[in-house]
Formats: structure tokens, C-alpha cells, sequence
């Protein structure tokens, strides 16, 4: 099941997280939902993220495979060079270097989708309806921790907390 | 003592950005209907050279790079105006950028668009450009990948492909926030580009953390992309082209224009959307101040290129010189050096000139200015010959300014449809209670 809270203020909002983390509900039942971006400090609701190495690895990847395929297209053609070689780091180092970049930001964009789940979202889970300046804090619980979970948030000084059905 | 500033509520900040979006003045329609109009003009001649051939254009031998190359080069010298600032400006983390990027960001993809068609445009049989595209084909030929010509090609895909996503990524909340309140078609773009947004912290940190990356990735491409276009000229052994410093000149050369260009979209955008609460005067000396410096930069590098050619005394390089600074396009190299500099130095140096009017008045200055260099880069070299018996001059046709107007039509065209579907300031980004250095 889940639960929702509504508050004014960021300070109360970070308040009923650390309460809710202290009760032992783990960062991945808790979503803060908001129509700007919210600074937690440090310790609270810390998101793990792999997105600055995935960047570098697609860049690499996409490096190599273009390295690969100059490299194969150099020789694909059976032309007489008479012992020369063809294949010129120099001349197309700006080829690799683009599609480095190239690597890199497809993979931000797919890292993007993927760790802010906008692509595998669950439709059925319910979704608080955010107005201009309320933070919102969704708990996913078990029925037995619904009312330690609406403790958290009403000491916290939450309003409207209540629950939030499942879509069908 | 400073006034403070305004504190604008959030909901005002709404109203206020979003009020472009709904309805469509006659002003509005008249004008997109005239530019519709050059657009389908510079169509039709596009079509026409395609029908009669590559002749109909003004570019003859030994002159073979004409109007196209030289608004290749100026496009994507304005490109350099969203992506790059607004990387600069995020990386710095500079509070007053945040009004200002969304539309420096998105005449970086128009102008990309533009420019990277000018290749296409200037090759004559624009339906084979695709063999520029590796892929096996029953030739058993591949694009040879140490050629100019490809690595601008991958060098513009990246940028364009980069720019785009630049310029979405932010976009994506105010979409989704327009979602809940738009209906009919827009309801539903506005839907499908939100990617279904609820505004979680995951998404919120996904997004800092993307947006961080990009800005330094676009960084590093935006620098090599108008590296590569100086290169299309610096590797050729030409008089005036062959130089070890085409590279940076025309990076400064680009971040200038596109300096220049937002200056003078966001003094329009202030003035016919009523942005005068968001775009304030603030911002336009700030960019200003950014213009100026850029305008010396660029005297610098003009100097230093030009400096070494007259030391060295190369005779054919000499021969370029002159018809530079004295001979037949002296009307131009000598415009150019006082919209580029004289213009801006005397407006926006003088801290009491400096005004939004002014530096309107020296973006359009430096905006032709700009122009004409790319010109005078591109057509002396060419004319002026190694070998006098092939020397010969050029003169563009109808067709090639048709395409040129069109081209800047086209560019106001899609400027104004983006803002009349997207917020031209980020409202998600704007600070409803402002920081005390904005």
C-alpha cells in the first residue's frame, strides 16, 4: 500500500525522511515528488548512481567499435598501396573523437530514462497530484506499518496525509 | 543603496511564461505567414538548381565555394550561441543564466539544422548525399574517413544530436507541467514528450546529474565542431587558409556571433512577449560585457592571423592580402573590422552607452559583421590563385541570395513556432524569489 504526505516547507519534508529512515523504512519505499528540484542533504533519501561511469563506458565502447570499423573499411577495399600502410590514427582521430562524444551523450540520455524510471514505471502505482510550492512524500508500506509510516508523517507536520489506492 | 530585487510568485512566473503559448495575434499569423512565404521561396530555388543544375548558382572556376559554404560556416558559428554559453553558464553554476539558456539553446538546433543543409545544398546533386554515410553497399567503396568532408559530418550529427538532447532534457518539466492544463493536440505532444514526468526526486536527480554531464560533453563538442569547420579550410595549402591558429580564430569567431545572435533574440523575445520582468536589463549587460570581451578576443586572433601573413611577405599569400585590405573586397574586410569591433568597443565599452538598445545595435552590428568574414575568408583565397591565369572573381545569383534570405526566414520561422509551443524561459528553472546577484 501507500501512503501520502503533503508539506509547506523543505525543512519539515527532510524531517519526516529522516524519521520514516529511522523507523527503518528504506530510501527505495520512499519517493519525494515536487515541481522543482529539491536539495536533500547528505544522508538523506541518497540515491545511488552509476550514470558518470556508464557515460564513460558507452563513450569507450563506441570508441573502439568505430576504431573497428575504420580500421575494417581502410582494408575492406582490396587496394594496392604497395606495402603502405592505409589505416591513419592522425587523419581520422577526429572521427573518433566525435563519436567518443557521440557515445557518451546517448548513453547520458539512456542513463537518464533508466535511473529516473520514467521508461519502466509501474502505471498502477498512484502518483500525488503536486500543486506550486507542496512537497509530497510517498511511503510504500506494508498494511501493519501504515499507521508508524502516518506517525512519521504527521509528527513531522505533514498535512493530508492519507492513502492512496492502487490504479487499476 | 541597491534596490531589492522583485520577488515574483510562482504562480505569476507561470502566468506570465506561459501567456505566449495561447492564441495567436494577426501580428503573429502576418508574420509567420510572410516568412512562410521566403521559406517556400527559398524552396522553390532550391528546387530550381536541383532541376537545372549546380550552374545556376554563381560559383564557377576557380571560385567554387560561394554563398553556401560561407553560410555553412556563419550557421554554425551561430550554433555556438545556445549550447555552449548555456554549458558555460550551468557549469558555473551562474544564477543569472537561468532565463537565458532555453532560448540560446534552441538557436543552437535551429541554426545547426540551417547550416548542416549547406553542405547538401552546395553539393548540386543533393540526392546522393547519403553516400557520405558509411554503410556496405554493392560498390565495395566506404567514405574515405580521413577526408574534412566526413568529419564534418560526424562532427555536425554529434553536435546536432547532442543539442537536441540538450535542449529536451530541461524541457521535460515544464511539458509535463503543461500537460495537466493544455488539451486537444497539445495535451497530447505535451504528454508523449513528458515521458510520463511526475516529478520524483529520482527523476530531479536524474536530470542534475544528466544535465551536469551534457554540459560538459556538449562543451568539448561545440569546441571541436567549429574546430573541424576551420580545418575544412587550414588543411588545404592555400594562401590565408593554411594557418595553425584557423581553429581557435574561428571558435572565438563562433562563440562571438552566437553571442551576438542571442543578444539579439532574447531584446525580440523581450519586447514582443512582455519579458521585461525576466529578461532584465541585468541580463543584457551581462551578455554584453560577454559580447565586448569576445569582440577583443576576436580582434586578437584577426590581428595575429593577419599580422604574420604581411611579416612573412609570402608572395601569394601577399597577393590574397591585398585584395583583402586594398584591393576588391576591401569594402568588405574593412565593414567587417567596424562592425566587429569598432561598433561593439565604442557601444559596450563605455559603461553609459551601455543599454538594451545598444547592444541590440551591436549584436546586428557583429551579426553582419560575422558574415562578411566568413566571406572574406572564403572567396579571396579562392579567387586570388596561385597560378594568375586562372584567377577569377565571383558574384552570387539570385538563386544563391534567394536561399541565403530563406535561410534567415527559416530561422525566425522555427523560433517563433517553438515559442509558441514551449516556454521560451524555463519556468521550472526560474527562481521565484531571486538571488540577491540577480
Amino acid at each position: 500500500m501507500y501512503l501520502k504526505g503533503n508539506f509547506q516547507d523543505r525543512g519539515s519534508a527532510i524531517r519526516a525522511l529522516r524519521e520514516l529512515q529511522a523507523g527503518g523504512f528504506p530510501a527505495a519505499a520512499l519517493d519525494v515528488f515536487s515541481d522543482e528540484p529539491l536539495e536533500l542533504p547528505r544522508g538523506v533519501l541518497d540515491r545511488r548512481s552509476h550514470m558518470s561511469l556508464t557515460v564513460v563506458t558507452g563513450a569507450v565502447t563506441l570508441c573502439l567499435l568505430t576504431i573497428g570499423f575504420v580500421y575494417f573499411t581502410q582494408y575492406n577495399y582490396p587496394l594496392t598501396t604497395g606495402g603502405m600502410p592505409i589505416f591513419s590514427f592522425w587523419a581520422t582521430g577526429v572521427i573518433f573523437y566525435e563519436l567518443t562524444m557521440l557515445g557518451g551523450i546517448v548513453t547520458t540520455l539512456a542513463c537518464f530514462l533508466w535511473e529516473s524510471g520514467l521508461l519502466r514505471r509501474n502505471r498502477r502505482i498512484p502518483v500525488p497530484v503536486v500543486a506550486p510550492g507542496i512537497i509530497s512524500i510517498r511511503v510504500h508500506c506494508r498494511e501493519d506499518q501504515s499507521d508508524e509510516a502516518g506517525g512519521c508523517l504527521d509528527r513531522a507536520g505533514a498535512s493530508d496525509v492519507g492513502r492512496m489506492g492502487e490504479l487499476s | 543603496m541597491a534596490a531589492a530585487p522583485e520577488i515574483i510568485p510562482y504562480s505569476q512566473v507561470r502566468h506570465d511564461l506561459w501567456r505566449p503559448l495561447s492564441g495567436a495575434s494577426r501580428r503573429y499569423l502576418a508574420i509567420v505567414s510572410l516568412l512562410s512565404a521566403i521559406t517556400l521561396w527559398g524552396l522553390f530555388c532550391w528546387g530550381y538548381q536541383l532541376y537545372e543544375g549546380i550552374g545556376v548558382a554563381g560559383i564557377r572556376r576557380p571560385v567554387f565555394w560561394g554563398f553556401y559554404i560561407v553560410n555553412f560556416v556563419f550557421w554554425i558559428g551561430i550554433s555556438h550561441a545556445g549550447t555552449l554559453i548555456s554549458a558555460i553558464l550551468r557549469l558555473t553554476e551562474a544564477q543569472w543564466r537561468k532565463p537565458v539558456t532555453r532560448a540560446a539553446e534552441a538557436i543552437t538546433v535551429f541554426a545547426l539544422m540551417i547550416g548542416g543543409m549547406f553542405p547538401i545544398i552546395h553539393l548540386g546533386r543533393a540526392w546522393i548525399f547519403y553516400w557520405l554515410i558509411p554503410y556496405p553497399n554493392s560498390r565495395l567503396l566506404w567514405p574515405n574517413f580521413r577526408s574534412p568532408l566526413l568529419w564534418d559530418l560526424t562532427a555536425i550529427s554529434t553536435y546536432l544530436t547532442g543539442s537536441t538532447i540538450y535542449l529536451f532534457l530541461p524541457l521535460i518539466p515544464d511539458v509535463a507541467q503543461l500537460a495537466e492544463h493544455a488539451t486537444g493536440l497539445r495535451r497530447k505532444l505535451y504528454r508523449f514528450l513528458s515521458l510520463g514526468w511526475t516529478g520524483s526526486d529520482r527523476e530531479w536527480h536524474a536530470l542534475e546529474r544528466a544535465m551536469k554531464l551534457m554540459a560538459a560533453m556538449i562543451l568539448a563538442v561545440a569546441v571541436s565542431v567549429h574546430t573541424v569547420v576551420a580545418w575544412d579550410f587550414s588543411m588545404a595549402i592555400a594562401p590565408m587558409w593554411h594557418s595553425t591558429i584557423f581553429g581557435p580564430y574561428f571558435v572565438v569567431g563562433a562563440i562571438f556571433s552566437g553571442i551576438a545572435a542571442l543578444l539579439l533574440v532574447m531584446s525580440i523575445i523581450r519586447k514582443t512577449m512582455h519579458f521585461e520582468k525576466y529578461l532584465t536589463p541585468h541580463h543584457f549587460d551581462n551578455l554584453a560585457k560577454l559580447l565586448l570581451l569576445m569582440s577583443l578576443l576576436w580582434l586578437y586572433f584577426s590581428f595575429a592571423e593577419n599580422l604574420t601573413v604581411w611579416y612573412g611577405n609570402e608572395p601569394k599569400e601577399m597577393n590574397v592580402f591585398g585584395v583583402r585590405t586594398r584591393g576588391t573586397f576591401s569594402i568588405y574586410f574593412w565593414t567587417m573590422v567596424f562592425c566587429n569591433f569598432v561598433v561593439p568597443f565604442v557601444l559596450l565599452g563605455v559603461k553609459r552607452l551601455r543599454t538594451i538598445r545598444t547592444s541590440t545595435i551591436a549584436a546586428i552590428a557583429v551579426l553582419i559583421g560575422m558574415w562578411l568574414e566568413r566571406y572574406i575568408i572564403v572567396v579571396p583565397t579562392l579567387a586570388v590563385t596561385r597560378l594568375p591565369a586562372v584567377s577569377g572573381g565571383y558574384s552570387p545569383t539570385w538563386v544563391e541570395i534567394s536561399i541565403t534570405i530563406a535561410t534567415f526566414a527559416v530561422m525566425a520561422l522555427l523560433y517563433l513556432l517553438f515559442s509558441k509551443l514551449f516556454p521560451i524561459v524555463s519556468v521550472w528553472e526560474f527562481e521565484p524569489h531571486p538571488a540577491p546577484e540577480d
